[in-house]
């Protein structure tokens, strides 16, 4: 195996603490994390070491389990266990909280920002997936509430072109929504994980879905085209491939880079994994390997893996053990 | 008890009685069975129907009583918020109460009950009407 993925550095993010999510900032010069100790840190390079540049900890109560920056890079989103999603302003060198979502019944799981920056989405343990609206204001709007989930939504993630949005659930399924008259509807439902579904990647053009289970697989999905002639619908989802084999605990993350198009994922079983596409196999048929594996990444489970959306081949990881890693990915492949 | 015909073993109905009061046990036991489950089922549903029934009116008076306060308001925003409140009054004239048997029941009252809570967020309106609406939030067999 040529291809390596070499520690850069390791921060004690979040001590005494899980570090649930780290997020880059569009240009890559932040990184946000979030953890158990509720508060959510900026880190940002001063030479060759990163430090933290700000703790925003009064805006929540309890844990903050992800944080998703606008694609301007100007808001930041923070989602919690305390039912609340807070959008944070960026200010010179600081944030300050502009407003707080509230609407969930309970645990907010996941935000997301739409790439065109007008649309926010958060999913909650109460099995729904909210749709928010921002105006010129700086005002929110919830614009529909859509409950096509029967268990916990763990992830919400945006199409990269289109204004389409996919869910994973404890419901061991994902499902995909579109606007339709002034409403977000479940569009397809992709069903074949056996356990839940922790987490969801979009491909750099969009075209296919990585998801990632406690089944212990990851499965990449493909919308169907109506030329296909195997008489799917349009907008129906067909599994192309399944990673199994690779894993032996749960999955909680995976990621595609935009920049390589490698794949990256995050285990309980402590390690990090890169995947790499054989270009050579049929695109109805993709064909994964292992370019790069890194056993005991952390001493805890991985729970988040990021790609730097500038940089190739530079990965953020975080763990149950409050730290966060960043890692060079470099494959000759 | 039947009268015995000559040509039937004398024995015959000491060792079969056994036999047959097991069968006519089974046969009692069964239609009462099946008269206590009608019954137990009519109240159930019964008291499901009630349930929901409540709820959802609960929801139609609160989308008519938004409905009249915001059709006179002069607020920017309120144009935006009838339309949602609308959409939920939409959904309820649709909703099938005279189809006991109906097969999109669930998914129907979960799309009232999502359209709600859009309203609530849009109206900012605190949603705490448990005693309304929690009462039928699942339905158990």
């Amino acid at each position: 195996m040529k291809d390596t993925l070499a520690p850069v550095l390791r921060l004690s993010a979040h001590p005494d603490s899980r570090c649930w999510y780290v997020a880059w900032s569009p240009k890559g010069s932040l990184l946000a994390s979030c953890g158990g100790d509720r508060a959510v840190r900026i880190w940002g390079k001063e030479g060759d070491n990163w430090e933290c540049k700000c703790v925003l900890s009064d805006g929540h109560q309890r844990t903050v389990r992800k944080v998703a920056w606008s694609p301007c890079g100007n808001y930041l989103a923070s989602a919690s266990f305390d039912a609340t999603t807070c959008i944070w302003k960026k200010k010179n060198d600081d944030f300050e909280c502009l407003t707080v979502l509230e609407g969930h019944e309970n645990e907010v799981k996941c935000v997301a920002w739409a790439p065109s920056g007008n649309l926010l989405a958060t999913c909650s343990r109460d099995k729904s997936v909210w749709i928010w609206e921002v105006d010129e204001e700086d005002e929110y709007e919830c614009v529909s509430v859509v409950n096509s989930h029967t268990q916990d939504v763990k992830h919400v993630v945006w199409h990269p072109t289109q204004e389409l949005l996919a869910s994973a659930s404890y419901d061991n399924k994902v499902c995909i929504y579109k606007e339709e008259d002034d409403d977000w509807e479940c569009r397809a439902t992709l069903e074949g994980h056996t356990s839940t579904v922790w987490s969801l990647s979009f491909d750099p053009e969009g075209q296919r879905l990585a998801s990632c289970s406690d089944d212990r697989t990851v499965k990449i999905w493909k919308e169907c085209t109506p030329g296909d002639g195997d008489g799917s619908t349009d907008g129906a989802w067909k599994c192309v491939c399944t990673l199994s084999g690779f894993h032996s605990r749960t999955v909680y993350d995976v990621a595609w880079d935009r920049l390589t198009g490698a794949l990256a994922t995050a285990c309980g079983d402590d390690g990090v994994r890169i995947f790499k596409e054989d270009t050579t196999a049929d695109p109805e048929q993709p064909v994964f390997y292992l370019s790069a594996h890194m056993p005991k990444a952390h001493s805890q489970d991985v729970n988040c893996v990021a790609w730097h959306p500038q940089e190739a081949g530079l990965l953020a990881t975080c763990s149950d053990n409050g730290e966060i890693a960043i890692w060079n990915y470099h494959s000759d492949a | 008890m039947a009268l015995l015909s000559p040509s039937d073993d004398l024995f015959d109905s000491i060792l079969m009685a056994d036999d047959r009061f097991h069968v006519e046990g089974y046969r009692e036991g069964f239609e009462e069975g099946t008269r206590q489950g009608m019954i137990e089922g009519r109240n159930h549903g019964r008291l499901h129907g009630a349930k929901l029934s409540a709820e959802v009116s609960f929801y139609h008076g609160f989308a008519l009583t938004w409905k009249y306060l915001l059709q006179n308001s002069e607020d920017v925003k309120a144009r935006k918020r009838l339309k949602a409140v609308e959409s939920l009054d939409g959904l309820i004239q649709k909703f099938p109460y005279e189809d006991p048997q109906y097969e999109n029941l669930q998914e129907d009252m979960e799309r009232v009950r999502a359209k709600f809570r859009q309203v609530c967020s849009l109206l900012n309106v605190a949603v705490d009407f448990r005693e309304y609406v929690s009462g039928s939030a699942g339905m158990a067999f």
